[in-house]
């Protein structure tokens, strides 16, 4: 877009670009040379060795699972009633949930702590599950209704005048033309549920039922402060997430920058 | 005509379709607000058979605590500083890569990978690299700079560090979001000002950036909501401190509700808490409504 023509500016722009750079590479590069240290690469053996890593990534992958088919239902229902259908004091109904979507999930700290102390809900998934969900919802309801807003009208006529009721309108029009926004939805959620820590904190105490996140904290104890193992277990976390990242790279694009976009 | 169609798909009762998803929302964060509410007046740790009604103490103890109010000027700083240095950097990053440099992938990657790393993953790797162990130090010592990395013990740099950490974090999503803008706009505009005798940096700044409001006003309100929710990182890198330096919100009520046991008291910050945000939303819908007319 932007025309720079004499080789001199090109080369002092790669440069430019190059030394801003380099500090966003900095603690990746510290991450890897520190869980280096010492043993170099039996660090990782030991991180591996101690058997609890594959249990951490199935829990991770259990809750983030969850909260997904969660959002993505209840996303895509609501965005499309909201869009689409008459319903008595839509705007109250709407209104109602959209005041939750600045809602910092601190705040649910306390009522969440004793009702689930309760409920014995402590060490289940559905306790982490649950508020994620609740919480990324109103914004995913506000993305998938403005979504399926453009979708036009005669569009859903003329499926009803082919006799198409509400079920087979959302099935055959609405699912398949919402799908850029449902793939932006599912991105977002999945970012927010796998980086989740406050909530696990809270809610998982026993080992065998926590997540990827509270990793760090566990081999803090299993390796009484050895930061090389520590850091290994980081390099573990972080690379799955990082193919993830870059074998999806458009998606990711996408479904952050519809975190922005109103 | 149009009016007409739309009276007509309008006769399909919607209530089945939002009722779940709505009942779902609703009952967990009413709830819990409403909850909060409760527990704000009372002196409780959460466990105890007996609960003490102490009416509106616990708020009046919150706006005479230093504590809370050092966490207030903390996000408040926090969101200034990183808001302003992190859309300076998005903008900078975008208009760059916007133009045919090499390696712009690998640029992009690296400036974006931080946004999806967890905090929590991060945070150990943070606590290392400012210390006087960490990559910086040896870099430091190679030069012989005689400087001594141990800001995260500091109550007076601490803060500064964090803020470092979260640009690290966050320039990638306004980036991103820059760059998608920029490609937005129109290209006879630019060359029209180029051919104005206007250069690079002036068309940057007096062409594209005015066209990017759209972006800063969603940006600010990322920020506003993100300095508002900040927990994970002062709490793993600092825990808040040295003596509340670092303290934020979220990691305020976790000390005083969970580490403490005054669930009251927390939940009375978390009330203040959520007339923020509210107030944050409104005040953010509202620079939008004037954008928009």
């Amino acid at each position: 877009m932007f025309e720079v023509r004499s080789l001199k500016n090109k080369v002092i722009l790669q440069i430019i670009l190059l030394l801003m750079t380099i500090p966003y590479a900095i603690p990746l590069v510290q991450m890897f040379l520190g869980s280096l240290g010492g043993t170099g690469f039996s660090n990782y053996k030991a991180v591996w060795d101690t058997g609890v890593v594959p249990t951490y990534f199935r829990n991770s992958l259990i809750i983030t699972a969850g909260v997904i088919i969660l959002v993505y239902i209840f996303s895509m229902t609501a965005g499309f009633g909201f869009a689409k259908l008459h319903i008595f004091g839509k705007e109250v109904f709407f209104w109602m949930i959209l005041i939750a979507l600045t809602l910092p999930e601190v705040i649910m700290l306390s009522p969440l702590f004793v009702t689930f102390q309760k409920m014995h809900m402590f060490n289940t998934f559905w306790a982490v599950i649950l508020p994620s969900a609740a919480l990324q919802l109103p914004f995913s309801i506000l993305l998938a209704r403005n979504f399926a807003t453009g979708i036009p009208d005669e569009l859903m006529e003329a499926a009803r005048i082919d006799g198409a009721n509400v079920r087979s309108m959302f099935w055959y029009i609405i699912l398949p033309l919402t799908k850029p926004i449902a793939s932006s939805i599912i991105v977002l959620t999945f970012i927010n549920a796998w980086n989740s820590y406050l909530l696990p904190l809270l809610f998982l105490q026993s080992p065998s039922m926590q997540t990827v996140t509270l990793l760090p904290q566990y081999f803090q104890g299993e390796f009484t402060n050895d930061q090389t193992k520590i850091l290994a277990a980081a390099v573990i976390t972080a690379i799955p997430e990082i193919i993830v990242y870059l074998s999806m790279q458009k998606n990711f694009e996408k479904g952050m920058s519809a975190g922005a976009l109103k | 005509m149009k009016k007409n169609k739309a009276k007509k798909s309008s006769k399909m009762n919607g209530l089945p379709w939002i009722l779940p998803a709505f009942i779902f929302v609703v009952g967990i964060i009413y709830y819990s607000i409403f909850y909060t509410f409760d527990l704000s007046t009372l002196n409780w740790n959460g466990l105890d058979p007996i609960q003490t009604k102490v009416g509106i103490s616990n708020y009046t103890k919150v706006f005479s605590d230093w504590v809370f109010w050092k966490a207030i000027t903390n996000t408040i700083v926090y969101f200034i500083v990183t808001f302003l240095v992190q859309n300076f950097l998005g903008f900078i990053f975008a208009a760059i890569l916007h133009t045919k440099v090499k390696l712009a992938t690998l640029h992009k990657c690296l400036i974006f990978i931080p946004t999806i790393l967890a905090p929590a993953t991060m945070a150990p790797v943070f606590r290392l690299l400012f210390s006087p162990q960490g990559l910086l130090q040896d870099i430091f010592n190679v030069f012989h700079l005689g400087i001594t990395v141990d800001w995260l013990s500091k109550s007076n740099s601490a803060l500064i560090i964090l803020m470092m950490i979260a640009v690290w974090q966050f320039t990638g999503m306004s980036f991103i979001l820059y760059y998608a803008a920029m490609s937005q706009i129109d290209k006879e505009m630019l060359e029209a000002s180029h051919l104005d005798g206007a250069g690079n940096i002036r068309t940057l700044f007096n062409m594209v950036l005015p066209n990017c409001k759209g972006t800063i006003i969603s940006l600010a309100m990322l920020g506003i909501i993100g300095a508002l929710k900040t927990f994970d990182i002062p709490y793993l890198v600092t825990t808040g401190g040295p003596n509340h330096a670092t303290e934020f919100l979220g990691t305020y009520i976790y000390r005083q509700g969970i580490r403490q046991s005054h669930l009251g008291y927390a939940a009375a910050i978390s009330v203040v808490l959520l007339v923020l945000a509210i107030c944050g939303a409104l005040l953010i819908n509202r620079m939008n409504k004037g954008e928009e007319s």
